[in-house]
């Protein structure tokens, strides 16, 4: 499936991150919006409005965080693209819908402009702390995809990405960005309509007497109808049957729930990405995503040019973990440096993931530290020199 | 069959509404069966949301009715009731008031009045009606569950107004015929002697006390620009000819060779 051409502003154009994350969600076919105005993401809704004027999509400003993604739910399930776009504080109220959006297996897309927390913290203040709340912050078992870009142009790729992951495994997905990035600008290409590939809404195409609404395909993914066509179809947010009736016994909890990981975790390899730099050779692997990347990639230089034997892995998708290709990088690297603009969250999986085999030092850093890789050059350096296996986390002191 | 539901279903079936075209988002659950007899698309959402829920249904697909059917009394999802009001989301509020929760009983909700709360409540109830005619509701009414053709008939009416209807009814509990216990029956016999039907009254004179009738009917109806009509006439106003009207056509881009 391929966006309409008078949609796209195909070609290369200047574009702050916010602009980036708009056209990109146009581009993937997005024509709702319901947010509530949060720094550093306003910008993002009111460009949106800009572009929404000869589309045919809409937006509305909804009296809450909660409501705006109850809204925005609402919305995918007439047929419609739909997205919200917050910071922290407002994430922090959606997790009551995303739980509600993973148990009704909807489609929609969040952006995450993260912003130092916790609390108010500094509204324009970039940082990478939503990291493990966009993952684990509502109730229950489930799993979402987590995207993280780090450039500009990533922005508006990973936003179709975003969609397209959304529609075909029916699951509520996050772009992580911060508030340093949605306002970095930089050159954006824009692709011509027929390069860019959408993924289909998967609607059901059988008898409509036939039609259950929570049967599942092979690929553990169950199929959508429109609604107002006379499917009278019943969904609901409790533990349900195929029909989407309530259904309250462990056997049906069994039935509904454990999918709902499953549709995730059995496609984990499919879902993760992840670009490396030089990690063929490397005895010290970074690690970073997001704004942390050029900060990371910088001192990976620096630390090859000094002869220290250095890669760079960054992850594109932080949900699912790219758990498979961490481990077996551990197994032949010395150690990882863990780049992130918080105080310790994804580190926790890496380290998880290389116990036993290479040591993992954490570097923080702040906004400072987006552009200046002093801390992880020295963090690498003094990988390099460690020569024993140390257990845990072990947290880079800057001098 | 609940009365409600069979309520409802007059209701809609006198609108001249095809049931297709309805949708149905509550944050309270009903029998399947139930909503398989309405013939109508349902959501069952967060307690609170279904109001929210139901302002993206509209505004992405307009030719859709969409009827939020709230029970947890206005506390959760209270502020999206009085913006809903505000904005003139079009949408038909119903808002069972059961004096006291059913599926949690003997807990007492901000609408419960001192007399008929298992354990009595020092505060004071909402006037529902009230409430949602400050907040620019198109149309009011109260009805108790006994009140069945007259609540038909309003349902009918705030089905065909365009902008935000709410309607309260007075029901202990939705499936009250499957298990009346004492309070249900209690309730229904107060509602019999202590309901009075006066229409077109003030709404802020509709407040439910222990020392007087219950005031029931239709209250306001009014007619106001919906959401969807200022939001087209604001950027029609600002952005002239660069802007066009919103229609609510749904946007699925085009698929593969077509």
């Amino acid at each position: 499936m391929k966006p309409p051409k008078d949609s796209l502003k195909t070609g290369t154009h200047q574009l702050s991150g916010s602009q980036a994350c708009v056209e990109g969600a146009i581009s993937a076919g997005c024509r709702f919006l319901g947010m509530y105005p949060i720094e550093p993401a306003i910008e993002i809704s009111n460009y949106f409005l800009e572009r929404a004027k000869t589309l045919d999509a809409v937006y509305v400003q909804m009296e809450d965080e909660i409501s705006a993604l109850a809204a925005v739910l609402g919305a995918s399930w007439t047929g419609r693209r739909s997205m919200t776009v917050t910071s922290g504080p407002g994430l922090s109220l959606m997790m009551e819908h995303m739980g509600l959006g993973v148990m009704l297996e909807t489609p929609c897309v969040i952006v995450d402009v993260q912003r130092v927390g916790p609390g108010h913290g500094i509204p324009t203040a970039p940082a990478q702390g939503d990291i493990f709340q966009s993952r684990w912050g509502s109730h229950g078992d489930y799993e979402i995809i987590g995207l993280a870009p780090s450039t500009v142009q990533e922005i508006f790729d990973f936003m179709i990405k975003a969609f397209n992951f959304s529609e075909h495994y029916r699951v509520p997905v996050v772009v992580l960005t911060d508030g340093y990035l949605v306002n970095l600008k930089s050159d954006v290409t824009i692709p011509r309509a027929e390069d860019i590939k959408l993924e289909p809404r998967r609607y059901y195409d059988g008898p409509q007497e036939k039609y259950l609404p929570f049967k599942r395909d092979e690929d553990l993914i169950p199929r959508l109808v429109d609604i107002g066509a006379g499917y009278k179809f019943h969904v609901t947010g409790l533990t349900h049957d195929e029909r989407g009736y309530p259904i309250m016994n462990e056997e049906c909890q069994e039935f509904n729930v454990h999918p709902l990981v499953r549709k995730i975790r059995n496609y984990a390899e499919k879902i993760v990405r992840f670009q490396e730099l030089a990690t063929e050779d490397a005895e010290i692997i970074v690690i970073a995503y997001g704004s942390s990347f050029s900060a990371a990639k910088q001192a990976q230089q620096k630390a090859r040019e000094q002869g220290i034997k250095t890669g760079l892995l960054k992850l594109d998708t932080i949900w699912p973990f790219a758990e498979n290709r961490v481990r077996e990088l551990s197994r032949k690297a010395k150690a990882f440096v863990a780049v992130e603009m918080n105080y310790g969250q994804l580190v926790y999986e890496i380290q998880r993931c290389s116990q036993g085999n290479a040591n993992t030092i954490f570097v923080t850093h702040g906004e400072k530290g987006v552009e200046n890789s002093d801390d992880i050059l020295n963090a690498i350096i003094q990988a390099s020199r460690e020569n024993s296996k140390k257990e845990g986390i072990i947290e880079y002191a800057p001098k | 069959m609940s009365t409600f539901i069979e309520t409802l279903a007059n209701g809609i079936k006198e609108s001249g509404i095809n049931p297709q075209k309805i949708s149905i988002t509550s944050d309270i659950p009903f029998r399947p069966e139930d909503i398989k007899y309405l013939g109508v698309d349902y959501f069952h959402t967060n307690r609170g949301r279904a109001v929210a829920f139901g302002t993206g249904l509209k505004l992405t697909n307009p030719s859709l009715k969409v009827i939020p059917i709230i029970g947890d009394l206005i506390t959760l999802g209270g502020n999206h009731l009085v913006h809903a009001g505000r904005r003139n989301m079009e949408l038909t509020v119903i808002c069972i008031n059961s004096f006291i929760y059913r599926e949690i009983a003997h807990k007492s909700a901000p609408e419960t009045t001192t007399k008929f709360s298992a354990y009595s409540t020092f505060e004071e109830p909402f006037n529902i009606p009230h409430l949602a005619n400050s907040c620019g509701a198109v149309y009011t009414a109260r009805w108790t569950a006994l009140h069945t053709d007259e609540l038909a008939k309003s349902i009918t009416e705030a089905l065909q107004k365009n902008g935000l209807s709410v309607i309260e009814v007075l029901a202990p509990g939705l499936n009250y015929y499957q298990g009346i216990d004492k309070i249900e029956s209690s309730l229904l016999n107060f509602y019999y002697e202590n309901s009075e039907i006066k229409e077109g009254i003030e709404p802020r004179e509709t407040e439910i006390r222990n020392d007087q009738k219950i005031i029931i009917g239709r209250f306001t109806t009014l007619e106001r620009p919906t959401y969807l009509d200022t939001y087209n006439a604001q950027l029609t106003r600002v952005l002239g000819d660069k802007f066009i009207p919103y229609s609510g056509a749904v946007a699925e881009p085009k698929k593969e060779g077509e």
